[in-house]
């Protein structure tokens, strides 16, 4: 008695009837043995299903759609916004990884270390000077270009029902793009950074009943120091990413499911 | 060799506990029919919705359902994909031209000249240097009620909570400024304030008096914000009537 189930589905039994060449033979044995482990037949469905939305014929334009003569391509621009903050944000993220190599968040010694090691970074490292000039760019652009969206957004009304929810996520994305820009600020530890920081230390410590406790957790302390540091460093490149990103693909999630607002 | 010709315990998961399902087994609806509670709010008011969904499919007069936009696929994603590739080239020339400045090292010994945020912050570092308006109270003997400091972190907040407010103010199917100057009229005096806003931290550093420049810093978003209304009231007229023979006429607006 065998193990093996003779049935009709006996993919072996209906390989060896068809007169496969080698090549044909191949894939198929590959193909069901990776479906066998992976259930790929439930995708393909949905890949087909791309395919034919990719090479079936484009569906019209809204400018077709209402006959617009095409008439407000310079508008473009302002709709590419959204895509513009997420290409600055993977290219920032991109470039501040590999930053983060060579990067060590601490005020030890005469010259702090973090500025030495962005001194270190743009002198003596190949490719540093540019690699940090992208990083701080990309950021920058990343805020301009989100600024922008919103504006965009609000001119063309597109927040109105049912995108409300979208426009406050939006409203979070912006305030937390800011808090990325504000740590990465602080982060080579150089004047700016510290007195940047001192206002945010005086800004938490304003605040009655939570602002002690707030000025411990997000600065270390009530005056700045290393604990400050490593803080930023921290909510700079570990807890923002995951949480921005996280909050980008719902944003656009959202964008995917609702569509554009017209009209354009 | 079947398993159960020893008693041996098994341990592969298989068994007598998963049975195929026969006509006595509930249906995945009648489970549902069942639930109490939440669960079964949530199930009524989906089939409510499912059918409401189908009888307005079934309309005589009903095409498809209501538009709320356009697809994100194909021409919007594949536009801004075009339009982004190019952005990231300008991004990186952008780069190569302008390389960043790296400052002194931190010093807590000595406070420089000027303290200044990144720029995107400067409207926020400028309403925390709104201690002239923040109120007196006569009762408390004209202290203030609470700290300069206290005054210019509420303001941040007030402003980013009025930002997030705005869908559930400005409700209704107009989209473009023509069609409400009002909105429109408040949204450029927003970036003006912004703008204004960012000037208050080097008030002292303009040759004429700190409260001018104070002053104009709240005057000049309100004369925008006139401006652009009066502008769009008189554009209204013949926009709308372009408008509505181009698009409109289409898609009239609920
Ligand atoms: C990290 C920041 C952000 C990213 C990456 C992002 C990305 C996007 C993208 C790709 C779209 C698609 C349409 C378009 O590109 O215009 C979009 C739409 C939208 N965004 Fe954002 N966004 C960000 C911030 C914001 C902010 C600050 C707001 C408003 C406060 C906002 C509100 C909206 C709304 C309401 C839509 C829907 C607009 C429509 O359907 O026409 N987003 N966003």
């Amino acid at each position: 008695m065998s193990l093996e189930r003779k049935d009709e589905y006996d993919h072996g039994a209906w390989l060896a009837e068809k007169d496969l060449s080698i090549i044909e033979k191949t894939y198929l044995m590959t193909l069901i043995w990776l479906d066998k482990r992976l259930r790929i037949v439930d995708y393909l469905e949905l890949l087909e299903d791309m395919y034919y939305k990719i090479n079936l014929q484009m569906p019209k334009s809204h400018t077709e759609q209402y006959n617009l003569d095409n008439k407000f391509w310079y508008w473009y621009p302002l709709y590419a916004l959204g895509s513009f903050s997420v290409i600055a944000y993977i290219v920032a993220a991109v470039s501040g990884a590999l930053l983060g190599f060579y990067y060590a968040p601490s005020t030890a010694g005469e010259t702090p270390e973090a500025y030495e090691a962005i001194v270190a970074i743009m002198k003596d490292l190949n490719f540093g000077f540019m690699l940090r000039s992208i990083h701080r760019w990309s950021a920058q652009v990343m805020t301009a270009a989100v600024f922008l969206h919103m504006l965009r957004v609000y001119f063309t009304g597109a927040y109105k029902e049912p995108r409300e929810i979208n426009w406050i996520i939006g409203v979070i994305l912006l305030s937390l793009t800011m808090l990325f820009g504000y740590t990465g600020y602080l982060l080579p530890w150089n004047q700016l950074a510290f007195w940047a920081g001192q206002i945010g230390v005086e800004m938490s410590l304003a605040v009655p009943i939570v602002g002690e406790w707030t000025a411990q957790l997000l600065f270390g302390g009530f005056s700045l120091g290393q604990p400050t540091l490593i803080r930023m460093y921290i909510l700079h490149v570990f807890v923002l990413p995951f949480v921005v990103t996280a909050l980008i693909a719902l944003h656009i999630g959202i964008v995917w499911m609702q569509g554009i607002a017209e009209p354009h | 060799m079947s398993d159960s010709d020893t008693n041996e315990p098994r341990t592969d998961g298989s068994g007598p506990g998963i049975v195929a399902p026969d006509d006595e087994v509930p249906t995945w609806r009648e489970r549902k029919e069942r639930t109490t509670g939440l669960s079964r709010l949530t199930y009524e008011y989906f089939e409510r919705a499912r059918r409401e969904d189908q009888d307005l499919r079934q309309e005589s007069s009903y095409v498809e359902r209501d538009v709320l936009g356009f697809p994100a696929w194909p021409h919007e994603t594949i536009r801004n994909l075009a339009l982004a590739s190019f952005f990231t080239g300008m991004l990186l020339f952008l780069a190569a031209m302008l390389p960043p400045h790296l400052g002194d090292p931190a010093n807590p010994a000595e406070t420089p000249s000027v303290i200044l945020p990144d720029w995107y912050l400067y409207w926020s570092f400028g309403l925390l240097h709104l201690d002239p308006i923040n109120p007196e109270l006569a009762i408390v003997g004209g202290e203030k009620i609470m700290s300069d400091e206290l005054y210019g972190v509420l303001a941040n907040v007030v402003t980013v909570g009025a930002i997030a407010i705005v869908p559930f103010l400005n409700k209704g199917s107009a989209r473009r400024p023509v069609e409400e100057p009002f909105w429109a009229a408040v949204g450029v005096g927003g970036v003006v304030f912004a703008f204004t806003m960012s000037i208050l931290p080097i008030q002292d550093m303009f040759p004429w008096a700190v409260a001018i420049t104070f002053d104009l810093a709240f005057f000049l978003p309100l004369v925008a914000a006139a401006i652009t209304y009066a502008v769009l009231k008189t554009m209204r007229e013949g926009y709308m009537y372009d408008l509505n023979r181009r698009y409109y006429r289409l898609r009239p607006p609920k």
